[in-house]
């Protein structure tokens, strides 16, 4: 076996390359750091910090402008006897699927609906997209109008309609909120999915679909076949990331029902605001936000590792 | 008037000070302008709105008086219950001199944590004394020491209505519980919803404390607001039992529609549209009527005071009312005090008069607030015994649960929901205290 790494175009006149490599490989090292360090820095005082801090406060009992008090484990084994808490995880795990689901599916499907025209459908895609660009406290208010239940858009349309009976307080009705304002949350969501499923249909190559067109492929065949199967990468990031974006969903939930009504639509990032900004209880809500945080990492972890296998 | 929150002070004591307002002039307030005052004077401010406007137009008049003062505002995050953003603000580390605060379990939290200073070395410099009563005094003090400056009050029993609205039903504004109820049939074959409830966050607690203070009285109330008698007690079931006879007699839309309407939505249909016949709600909404309506208090819109019940407790009234906090942050303690004392001046009662807002101060002419604050003002003068909103005294997830369950209840008035919602209040205030 040749060991390449000892060979030495000066033979024995120089020194071992083993002497020189440590010190260039110390030295690039170094570089490295230095070079890295502005960020590194920013990162632990914008991300490693509060995440710290609030694991830290999180095991303290704060009650408003009171000095904290340790309660080791204390507010992680309230919070798993808090019936609020757990009605607030409930609701996560239905708002943050059923928005995943229906953004991605809606984007998906738009996505390929418009790679059959791209250029005809340009306008259309930055519309939808424009969506997601959005503040969600001006979608809140859109959608403020749109279920109002006197001059709403929704029941206009429905009187219009000849279907006054099914009129009604959409966000008022604690059988119809949650829906309502997922309804609205897939609406300024479904941009990201519909661009990165397009941006993935779109780099498919050309040679597949000519082939397939040689082999007498039908267009819902190839649709079937070549675009639905070849843009799973692109719908994977888009469920990544909505999953995220709707774990820690807040705003348009504020400015649509502030959690209410009677609680139904209050996710555990409502939870947590409400308990950390409202009542004020700092360690409690610390640990509803810590919670919260593990469950980010439990979706995270496994897609970030296969996204990092599939570039390696 | 006595605030049941603190020792007892006698209605005489204010109407005492309100009727020689207008011989008083403030020589106290007068040594304070005197004083050389400059530099900036740092303000935590969170009112907005119409009421935001008013402190801005407070200020100018301040500043025009006082021409080497400048204001900072510092403004935090509101949302819903404007506490949270007040307390990051401070525990953030702003260094302000005054803090506008209206709720006295507030104070208590903020003296705790050492953050406010005692006034009443100010208090006696200044005269103020001379202009609010010690009624108020009490309401700001904490174990007999002065924490605060009230600089403005309002009724919160008062039920507000269109005046076209009563004409066209054919009724006059109720006095007794048995005609108000008896006023919902006329309204509504007016076409006129007779009751405004806006359920979605806070504001459907308010006829929640006024008709508690109807069935069971403001000491009563102060015993609730203490957890020193139980939310199961028969006072508080009476209570709901009370609202669900107003729910029976159809008194408001559909429950879901309560639930998706907050105090301005309630504001429009009763005194904008009119297809609300009343609401229940504080002061700000003569501001609002005032400033954003365009309509004359007295002739466009008008109040009564909660309907009497016949148990016992007809002549008491509830307020609000909210006051300066000297931060111990404070850095220019004259335009601090002279600022408090020029709030109990004429002057600035006449910009909170023009604003739909009645001052304390005894140096005040009642002659310069319209019809609607003079009477919400009479009705508070006039009444046996005050107490303070219910809900400001309240720890915040009390007050939060509290709010659930009475949404709870609006949707099913019925026994059992009030049996569910008594006991879940009682089991969260068991853990608040």
């Amino acid at each position: 076996m040749t060991d390449t790494t000892t060979s030495s175009v000066d033979g024995p006149k120089g020194p071992p390359i083993g002497a020189l490599r440590l010190p260039r490989q110390l030295s690039q090292s170094r570089a490295a750091y230095i070079l890295l360090a502005p960020l590194l820095i920013f990162f632990g005082i914008s991300v490693v910090y509060p995440v710290v801090e609030t694991i830290r406060l999180s095991f303290f009992e704060i009650k408003g402008l009171a000095p904290p008090k340790a309660v080791g484990l204390g507010n992680y084994l309230k919070l798993f006897y808090d019936e609020n808490f757990m009605r607030a995880l409930r609701v996560t795990f239905y708002w943050s699927f059923s928005a995943t689901f229906f953004s991605v599916i809606i984007g998906w499907a738009l996505a390929m609906a418009c790679a059959l025209k791209p250029r005809e459908t340009m306008v259309f895609r930055v519309l939808i997209f424009a969506a997601y660009g959005v503040s969600e406290a001006v979608v809140g208010f859109i959608w403020l109008g749109i279920y109002r239940p006197d001059y709403g858009l929704l029941n206009g349309i429905l009187g219009g309609m000849g279907l006054e009976h099914l009129q009604q307080a959409w966000l008022g009705n604690p059988a119809t909120a949650l829906t309502a304002v997922i309804v609205a949350y897939v609406w300024t969501q479904v941009g990201l999915p519909l661009m990165m499923c397009f941006a993935s249909i779109q780099s498919i190559p050309r040679t597949y679909f000519e082939a397939a067109y040689i082999d007498g492929a039908k267009p819902m065949s190839m649709m079937r076949h070549i675009v639905m199967p070849l843009s799973l990468p692109g719908v994977r990031v888009a469920i990544f990331i909505n999953l995220l974006q709707s774990l820690k969903a807040f705003d348009l939930i504020y400015m649509l029902t502030g959690g209410g009504p009677v609680r139904t639509t209050e996710t555990v990032g409502f939870f947590m605001f409400r308990e950390s900004m409202l009542n004020f209880k700092l360690g409690y809500g610390a640990a509803s936000t810590v919670v919260l945080l593990v469950a980010v990492l439990i979706v995270s972890i496994p897609l970030i590792a296969q996204r990092t296998r599939a570039v390696k | 008037m006595t605030f049941t929150q603190k020792s007892g002070v006698g209605r005489r004591t204010i109407l005492g000070a309100l009727a020689a307002g207008t011989m008083l002039s403030p020589f106290g307030i007068g040594a304070a302008h005197a004083a050389d005052i400059s530099g900036e004077l740092v303000m935590i401010n969170w009112l907005a709105g119409a009421q935001g406007e008013m402190m801005e137009a407070l200020q100018a008049d301040f500043v025009e008086k006082n021409p080497d003062i400048t204001f900072r505002n510092i403004v935090p995050t509101s949302s819903g219950d404007t506490r949270g953003g007040i307390r990051t603000v401070l525990l953030g580390g702003e260094q302000a001199d005054l803090l506008i605060n209206t709720w006295p379990a507030f104070r208590q939290e903020l003296l705790d944590a050492g953050m406010i200073l005692p006034v009443d070395e100010a208090w006696e410099e200044n005269n103020w004394g001379d202009l609010l009563a010690d009624s108020w005094k009490d309401l700001s003090s904490i174990d007999g020491v002065n924490y605060g400056v009230t600089y403005t009050f309002g009724d919160r029993s008062g039920i507000w209505y269109k005046t076209d609205s009563m004409e066209k039903a054919g009724i006059t504004p109720p006095e007794t519980w048995d005609d108000f109820i008896a006023g919902f049939d006329k309204l509504n074959a007016a076409g006129i919803t007779p009751v405004s409830i806006p359920a979605k966050i806070w504001a459907h607690a308010e006829w929640f404390k006024s008709t508690l203070l109807r069935v069971a009285g403001a000491d009563f109330m102060s015993k609730l607001a203490r957890h020193e008698v139980p939310w199961t007690s028969p006072e508080v079931v009476t209570t709901f039992e009370k609202l669900a006879e107003m729910l029976n007699a159809n008194c408001c839309t559909d429950p879901n529609t309560m639930l998706a309407s907050i105090w301005r939505d309630s504001a429009d249909t009763t005194l904008l549209t009119g297809e609300s016949g009343y609401m229940l709600i504080g002061m700000w909404l003569n501001t609002r009527a005032k400033q954003e309506y365009g309509f004359e208090p007295g002739k466009d819109f008008d109040i009564f005071q909660y309907p009497a019940m016949g148990m016992g407790y007809d002549n008491q009234s509830m307020v609000d009312a909210k006051e300066f906090n000297v931060l111990s942050s404070v850095k220019n303690v004259d335009a601090a005090n002279a600022f408090m004392g020029y709030m109990l001046t004429p002057d600035a009662a006449k910009i909170m008069a023009d604003f739909g807002l009645a001052s304390p101060s005894s140096a005040v002419d009642p002659a310069i607030y319209d019809p609607v604050v003079q009477r919400a003002v009479n009705e508070v003068l006039k009444a046996e015994k005050v107490h303070f909103v219910l809900g400001d005294l309240l720890p915040g997830d009390l007050v939060h649960e509290y709010r659930i369950q009475i949404q709870k209840f609006l949707q099913d008035p019925s026994d059992e929901t009030i049996a569910a919602a008594v006991q879940k209040i009682e089991d969260v205030a068991n853990d608040s205290y």
